[in-house]
């Protein structure tokens, strides 16, 4: 290979090009499969926690309801506003199996302020009396109107809604609250889009004792110690590697963030996490989310190969058609030119210069064609001058 | 008979003998060392620039050392 030779040159400039452009399609292709991996966990997390409010009010407008229809009831207002504990029950436990066949498992009365205490527990009947004093027990005290939001107790995590309940004069006979229990939304989600769910608690708002005493009611491992900042509650899959987030839940954006890309085996994964406030705008617990890419980042891989592949091709075909059209219109002609010339100091007086065009090339094949007739006249005339 | 004169008869002898193209060969020689040789005759007077540019020319194109 002749370094000096412009062909070379051209060559090397145009392989290097090559290299470049490749190396740039490349890289932009991976940019834009890790960006579309991207908006997809993006689209995941923000499709969850809309999905997630929409069930939330959901069921809030279906207890809302419920409970509208209850306290029309004559019979059950009377009997709780005449604190007839038994009686109460005899009315509305019949209801409670049908309810809790609908999601809604938590069902209690509970008794005016001041003192406010639980006065029936329908899910546990024989436990009452106890304070709460939660949140959104204040809330229905002071508003006296119908107060709705997640409140995670003791009992678990849970979207509820609270109301009063007035006797035959209007006075304030009690509250009636109805809750669900917000593990059973992530097997709600995952029913809706497919995805993998993980509702996590932070251990600042659990209590310790509850949970192992719960864990062994359920027959359920006690995972306290699986994470420091907050437990699983409930999961849609038996993988519990998916769940890994190392963050505090406090510090997760309202609008929620992706955590990362992942792969297991030759599937891709995308996780991602929202966070869940309670009533009192405290986040007591987040909303893993993980999404299965493998069909859209596979196409995203075979769209990237193909593209690669036909700017490959396309270089270098631009490659050789180039060289091709250089070496015909330039260094074919200008190997000719050195030719002829050499040929001339030789003493070939016959070796034409043809002009094949009106290019730069063209007027020096025409400029030394012209100075070719002067050389040649002039050894005619020093021949010549010699021989006399 | 010139120096230059004995150079341009050995490196005709070498065309002749390895069969080149003469036409093309003297050519090259011709514009490495700057001289004609159509133009060397025995009578050519001798300058030691020349001299030295034929050899060197005569070594490059041909590798014959004269």
């Amino acid at each position: 290979m002749n370094l000096k030779s412009i062909q070379t040159k051209a060559l090397l400039a145009l392989a290097l090009c090559v290299v470049i452009g490749i190396g740039c399609i490349v890289g932009l292709m991976s940019y834009f499969t890790v960006e579309n991996a991207k908006g997809i966990a993006i689209d995941a997390v923000t499709g969850s926690q809309k999905l997630f409010t929409i069930l939330e009010n959901r069921e809030i407008s279906k207890m809302t309801a419920v409970s509208d229809a209850l306290i029309m009831n004559t019979q059950v207002r009377d009997a709780f506003a005449a604190k007839h504990r038994s009686r109460l029950l005899q009315l509305t436990a019949p209801l409670y199996p049908q309810l809790k066949s609908q999601g809604i498992t938590n069902w209690m009365f509970h008794t005016p302020e001041p003192g406010m205490s639980v006065f029936l527990r329908l899910h546990n009947p024989a436990k009452f009396g106890d304070h709460l004093n939660r949140f959104i027990d204040n809330e229905v005290v002071r508003t006296h109107g119908i107060v709705a939001g997640n409140e995670l107790a003791r009992a678990g995590f849970a979207v509820r809604v609270i109301r009063p309940v007035y006797d035959a004069k209007g006075a304030i006979a009690g509250y009636v609250e109805f809750g669900e229990e917000l593990g059973q939304f992530v097997h709600a989600l995952k029913n809706q889009t497919g995805n993998e769910y993980g509702l996590l608690l932070s251990k600042k708002y659990v209590d310790r004792q509850f949970w192992a005493d719960s864990s062994a009611m359920w027959k359920r491992r006690d995972n306290w110690n699986d994470n420091s900042g907050y437990v699983v509650a409930d999961k849609t899959t038996t993988n519990d590697n998916i769940l890994r987030f190392t963050g505090d839940l406090d510090t997760i954006p309202v609008q929620g963030t992706v955590l990362e890309r992942y792969s297991e085996g030759k599937s891709q994964f995308v996780r991602g996490i929202f966070p869940i406030h309670d009533a009192a705008g405290n986040t007591v617990g987040a909303m893993f989310v993980v999404r299965d890419i493998s069909a859209s980042y596979l196409k995203m891989r075979r769209t990237q190969d193909i593209l690669l592949a036909t700017t490959v091709v396309c270089f270098v075909l631009g490659v050789v058609l180039l060289l091709n059209l250089l070496n015909r219109f330039i260094f074919r002609r200008l190997l000719h030119i050195i030719h002829a010339a050499t040929r001339l100091v030789g003493g070939d007086f016959e070796t034409v210069i043809k002009v094949e065009s009106d290019d730069e090339v063209g007027q020096l094949e025409r400029l030394f064609e012209q100075f070719r007739h002067i050389f040649v006249e002039l050894m005619k005339q020093m021949t010549a001058m010699q021989e006399k | 008979m010139s120096q230059l004169y004995d150079l341009k008869i050995r490196i005709e002898e070498k065309i002749k003998s390895d069969d080149l193209d003469g036409t093309d060969v003297r050519g090259r020689i011709g514009l490495k060392s700057g001289r004609l040789l159509a133009f060397i005759n025995p009578n050519t007077p001798d300058d030691p620039d020349g001299i030295a540019k034929l050899k060197r020319a005569a070594k490059e194109v041909l590798n014959l050392s004269l």
